[in-house]
């Protein structure tokens, strides 16, 4: 390689880098931005009471908030500064995105950490992003539109009913089937019985606060009890994306 | 009750009529919008990369053709959880929610935590328009939170890249995360086997669908049932949920 083409190479990189830094958070903010903005229009029209979002909120970060930070964090060093603004935007990373880009690197024949694996990985997620839409217009948004109104009321009342604990019981053996973490299972699975079938009923104030006090339990004995210098090093993310 | 049209139909529980609103249609396509023009920015400055690193034409159509193509069955997987959850959200609340951004196991949970702040439950009593606007509201402001957080990490950690690959750092952040995942999931299942015998069995049942379909993927090498399995279990559960009335469990 002539040093001239290496500065072909550093300056068609730096373009990229230039063009996703600037474009990557420009679209994430746009997508951030209508995202709340239809609900929110929603929202003041039907009166609701901005004390009301405000509580709602809250209880969903007391819950989740450890996550928002986790998650970006976990995946940068799989993803790289660009696909992180596609990969946060499109969801369903570790199902859809990594394994694409991921056969992707392998079509190509580049390692992911060079800059033609980084490379090929962004334009994979180009290519599952335009199928993705594609999909999810065709089969979701026709097809389910068409469904949904042939569905008697009874079934629409049975499903919302019961998606909690549909979704609950599924989620869980898959996220323990997915990444076997025994000793964090146990701490959580204690700490959760604790607060709703004794905490929650002796001062019912809990039920308000019982999953955060959950999360919050499980990752201070997680991080404290016995047995943690063993699970920092296997260091496999249980994630939600 | 008919005092004003507007406050009528925000008591309402027809939260299906609000649910596919032309604003949540003009948001959802909104974000189609952004996500299109985003995938167009960056494969035009991927192609135009790509010499510089050995990647020839032929080499960016097939990386491109292979994230198109990988992401067929999980796509047309992640439809059919949409699909269910339409009665819940609506469709264009399942496309934004479910399809992109979030994801079944945050958004259901957290339309459940939002709804216990207003004294009810999806569907429950007093499950009113208002409260549901409100659900998609505080779901998508919550949703944005990996943004935010992706928005102001990543070029902080651009510049530092390295120190959290090593190995104490990125051990605990998998901790973390995976005590803060379980200790919430554990923490729903068990609110919700409180909740009576009804959602202690479609529980049940879930959990044991999902155990069977993992099990069949992984002894007969079928990697699609992996990918499949949360959408089919999700139908098996409610469709087992829609009997329970008639055995007289409500």
């Amino acid at each position: 390689m002539t040093s001239l083409e290496q500065d072909t190479t550093t300056g068609s990189w730096a373009a990229f880098d230039k063009t996703t830094s600037r474009w990557g958070p420009i679209t994430m903010i746009a997508g951030m931005t209508v995202m709340i903005l239809g609900p929110g229009l929603l929202a003041i029209r039907l009166g609701v009471q901005p004390g009301a979002v405000i509580a709602g909120v809250l209880a969903i970060a007391a819950t989740f908030g450890v996550v928002w930070f986790v998650e970006p964090l976990s995946y940068f060093p799989l993803l790289g500064p660009a696909s992180m603004y596609q990969a946060f935007m499109i969801g369903n990373i570790s199902n859809k995105l990594l394994p694409a880009a991921i056969v992707a690197q392998s079509a190509v024949d580049a390692k992911p950490e060079t800059k033609r694996g980084q490379l090929a990985s962004v334009l994979a997620i180009c290519g599952a992003a335009t199928t993705h839409l594609t999909v999810l217009a065709l089969a979701v948004g026709i097809f389910g539109t068409l469904l949904i109104d042939v569905i008697p009321p009874e079934l629409v009342t049975s499903v919302q009913t019961y998606v909690l604990p549909a979704v609950m019981g599924s989620v869980v053996v898959q996220m323990v089937w997915a990444n076997p973490q025994p000793r964090i299972f146990l701490i959580a699975a204690v700490g959760g019985a604790i607060v709703v079938f004794v905490l929650t009923p002796l001062f019912p104030i809990v039920s308000y606060f019982a999953v955060a006090l959950g999360v919050i339990a499980t990752i201070a004995l997680s991080l404290t009890l016995p047995g943690r210098e063993k699970a920092l090093e296997e260091g496999l993310a249980t994630t939600l994306e | 009750m008919s005092v004003s049209a507007t406050v009528a139909t925000s008591e309402s529980t027809d939260v299906l009529a609000v649910a596919n609103s032309p604003i949540l249609w003009g948001s959802v396509a909104a974000v189609f919008a952004v996500i299109t023009l985003q995938t167009v920015i960056y494969f035009r400055a991927a192609s135009r990369a790509a010499p510089g690193v050995g990647l020839d034409k032929k080499d960016v159509t097939r990386a491109f053709r292979a994230g198109a193509v990988a992401s067929l069955g999980p796509s047309l997987a992640v439809s059919l959880i949409a699909i269910t959850l339409i009665s819940v959200f609506g469709t264009p609340g399942v496309l934004q929610r479910i399809g992109l951004i979030g994801s079944a196991a945050f958004d259901v949970a957290a339309a459940g935590i939002v709804a216990g702040t207003e004294g009810t439950t999806i569907s429950g009593e007093g499950y009113t328009q208002q409260v549901f606007a409100n659900v998609l509201l505080c779901i998508a402001i919550a949703g944005a939170g990996w943004m935010l957080v992706t928005l102001i990490a990543t070029p902080l950690l651009k510049r530092g890249q390295g120190t959290l690959e090593r190995g104490k750092n990125r051990g605990r952040m998998a901790l973390i995360s995976s005590a803060a995942l379980l200790g919430a999931f554990l923490c729903f299942t068990f609110q919700q086997a409180a909740g009576g015998l009804g959602p202690l069995l479609v529980l049940l049942a879930s959990a044991l669908i999902m155990a069977s379909l993992l099990y069949v993927a992984k002894a007969f090498e079928q990697r699609w049932l992996q990918e499949w399995a949360l959408g089919i279990s999700l139908i098996a559960s409610l469709a087992f949920a829609t009997v329970l009335p008639a055995l007289g469990i409500a």
